[in-house]
């Protein structure tokens, strides 16, 4: 078996690419002072993107094997719009002025109930297909976006300007007792889609091959949706939607260290966590004092650098 | 000798639609076997139904006593592994992970593969001769690379029934002739059970001993070749004329569709009437006019599945209200469209009460020394109170009228044009 140092340069280099992280901040570059709040603030925001970049990464891969699908993301089942419009409804009854788990419990709540109105949808005769899954997640994403529009255009303008930042994704997470809880998803859902790994190979060949090679196709790609949505729903409801990690990266970890999801899973959530974190540190010192939503960066930053690698590996990983 | 599979009254389907009927065979451990059948037969549905992903509706399957739904996923991949026709991955696995991907159900979710399991992928790479494909992803190998790949991948399940699902109908003679080979070896030595679908009637003559042919569901032949592959069996089943030769040498079996044997357009000009109903006449009339002949057919009744394609292929019909005895003046009517006809056919239909007066357009034609082809025997279908159809019959037959069975044989006997 050919062995790749790849891996373990990833894993090996990410403690010291977090604390690089740590280095950067509107205030000033350097570390600050372990007692002063410029160092808390810091430190709460790249924990923060590194567990949704994470997040996101883990469920991309996941959703790309169960749908079979290159296109497939942590959005595609409606995630994103169930999640936007509980955030735009928290704010809007402002709830969010009561306490700071109103908006991402609201995002959360919205977004699993989107997932389960999907699969309602496209249950047919006590069977799911895929197709029905991603053609139901796209109406009802539809449905959604339009309600949130509906939304938007009746929000004032102080809601307004906190509903766009975050639908741009917002890294400015104001409570710790949010940023725990919705890491404790993250941190249990990904090993749990790490032990659908060798589940997820077979499922690449397609359901039925699945099913003769002895996989419990139903209940694993059922699970696997379950999982994947509930991790990208916990990001979603801490830092708004952040687009291309979930997409992208994913696909760049496979050139980099091939299919075989017990390594994908693991190092494409170190992967997506490093990424974000080191979007994040750029977005919030490029024009500093400013700072510029992460979301607006992700594709900034990553679009040349991952294109860069995905020409460079074109021999590898997703079909040509 | 244990039974490997065994179907009993099995009826499986997709929502409302049957597609197996009834279905009944037992397999025993070590057999190699091809079930055969023209498309739409239930071959896919019979293997989906072994394979656990169709429950039957009524009936009982059982594979080494368990019936497929009661099996673990673990236990059924142990015992059944299959080869399809075609396997895709988006994944760039490489072969060696590919065959690995067998041994899934036996791994547990923790552990990686030990040295049992590298052991065996390794062996079954060596059997198909991949071995040195082991790095290369299977998206870049030919047909006959990847069929071996897939077919090492089910080998690492270790199952003891392998089934082939058209595994060879993409790949050239060569590379067919080499994965067969390999199940064949497989069958010989290690003593697994191979149940393959195939269209190719040859491949399958070439490695199987028993034949199980299907047709609209339904078991029409179990047996050995000289069983299942005769030229009446198959050229019924296929609806085209068959041949069967066995090859003076190697005793081997040769299975090709003969021409059919009227021609294109052989029919310009020649008119046939057929005295048909309830779906008998549906396969010849279209045969017919595909042939060129010039077709007429009744008495009909509305609504009849016949009268239906006689209506879409513009056959010249003379009808009845739906469900109706044929009354005189439709006979009459039938019996003037029928005079200009230079043969009768009389297609394979009971006739009863109701549509007995039919054959006397037959009878009629007969007097006028016209040739008439009567399908099978009537006394068989006969549900007339005194036999009424078996007399006629009797007497059109004494008068020079020819019997015939299945479409191939009524079409030689037509006349042609020059």
């Amino acid at each position: 078996m050919k062995k790749s140092i790849t891996p373990w340069l990833i894993v090996l280099s990410a403690p010291a690419i977090l604390f690089a992280c740590m280095l950067f901040g509107p205030s000033g570059y350097g570390l600050p002072g372990t007692d002063s709040g410029a160092f808390i603030l810091r430190l709460n925001r790249v924990i923060a993107g590194f567990v949704v970049g994470a997040a996101l990464a883990c469920a991309g891969v996941v959703l790309q094997a169960l749908l079979r699908n290159p296109l497939a993301e942590p959005y595609v089942l409606g995630v994103s719009s169930g999640a936007g419009l509980g955030a735009a409804l928290a704010i809007l009854t402002g709830l969010t002025a009561i306490t700071a788990f109103a908006l991402p419990l609201s995002a959360f709540i919205m977004a699993i109930a989107t997932l389960a109105l999907v699969c309602a949808l496209a249950r047919q005769g006590g069977r799911t297909s895929v197709y029905a899954l991603v053609i139901s997640g796209v109406i009802v994403s539809a449905v959604f976006s339009s309600l949130l529009m509906f939304l938007t255009s009746r929000a004032k303008e102080h809601e307004l300007h906190t509903i766009i930042w975050w639908m741009l994704g917002n890294m400015g997470v104001n409570s710790v007792g949010v940023l725990r809880a919705c890491s404790l998803i993250i941190l249990l859902g990904i090993p749990l889609a790490w032990i659908l790994a060798r589940d997820l190979n077979a499922l690449t060949l397609g359901k039925e091959m699945a099913h003769h090679l002895g996989v419990r196709t139903d209940i694993v790609v059922t699970l696997g949706l379950v999982v994947a949505t509930l991790i990208s729903a916990a990001a979603v409801s801490m830092t708004g939607l952040i687009g291309f990690v979930g997409l992208i990266v994913p696909h760049v970890m496979r050139k980099l260290v091939g299919p075989d999801h017990r390594r994908l899973i693991p190092l494409a959530a170190i992967g997506g966590g490093l990424f974000l974190a080191v979007c994040d540190a750029i977005a919030r010192t490029i024009i500093k004092p400013e700072i510029i939503p992460v979301g607006v960066m992700t594709a900034l930053v990553g679009g040349p650098f991952f294109i860069a690698i995905l020409r460079a590996r074109r021999k590898q990983g997703w079909i040509e | 000798m244990k039974t490997a599979i065994e179907f009993k009254n099995v009826s499986c389907g997709y929502h409302s639609t049957t597609v197996l009927d009834n279905i009944n065979f037992q397999i025993n451990e070590g057999e190699m076997i091809a079930v055969l059948g023209p498309n739409g037969a239930g071959k896919t549905t019979l293997f989906k139904a072994l394979t656990g992903l169709l429950r039957p509706t009524t009936g009982i399957i059982n594979i080494f006593s368990n019936p497929p739904h009661t099996l673990s996923a673990q236990k059924r991949s142990a015992l059944i592994a299959v080869v399809p026709q075609e396997l895709e991955t988006p994944m760039a696995f490489n072969v060696e992970e590919i065959v690995m991907l067998g041994r899934t159900a036996s791994l547990s979710r923790w552990a990686t593969p030990n040295r049992e399991d590298h052991r065996i992928v390794e062996r079954c790479m060596v059997y198909t001769d991949i071995a040195d494909l082991r790095d290369r992803p299977l998206s870049e190998l030919s047909g006959g690379e990847k069929q071996r790949a897939i077919v090492a991948m089910a080998l690492a399940q270790e199952p003891k029934i392998i089934l082939l699902d058209e595994a060879t109908s993409h790949l050239d003679m060569n590379h067919r002739f080499e994965v067969m080979q390999i199940a064949k070896r497989l069958n010989s030595e290690e003593g697994v059970t191979v149940l393959m679908c195939s269209h190719d009637l040859n491949l399958a003559a070439e490695f199987c001993d028993r034949f199980l042919l299907l047709d609209h569901g339904r078991v029409v032949a179990n047996g050995s070749s000289s069983d299942v592959l005769t030229e009446r069996i198959l050229s019924d089943v296929y609806h085209c004329d068959v041949r069967v030769q066995q090859h003076v040498g190697s005793g081997s079996v040769t299975i090709s569709p003969a021409h059919r044997l009227t021609p294109t357009r052989a029919g310009q000009g020649i008119r046939v009437h057929l005295v048909a109903g309830g779906g008998s006449g549906e396969e010849l009339m279209r045969r017919l006019i595909l042939a060129g002949y010039e077709v007429s057919c009744g008495v009909l009744n509305n609504g009849d599945s016949d009268t239906e394609i006689a209506h879409a292929l513009g056959v010249k019909t003379t009808l009845e209200a739906p469900f109706s005895p044929i009354s005189n003046e439709a006979l009459q009517r039938s019996l003037e469209a029928a005079s200009s006809a230079d043969v009768i056919i009389v297609c394979d239909v009971p006739f009863g009460p109701g549509n007995v007066a039919n054959l006397k357009i037959a009878e009629h034609a007969g007097r006028q020394k016209k040739p008439v082809l009567i399908a099978g025997s009537i006394e068989k279908r006969d549900y007339t109170h005194n036999k009424a159809a078996s007399a006629i019959s009797t007497k059109l037959l004494a008068a020079g009228a020819r019997t015939w069975h299945g479409i191939p044989e009524v079409m030689k006997q037509l006349p042609q044009s020059k």
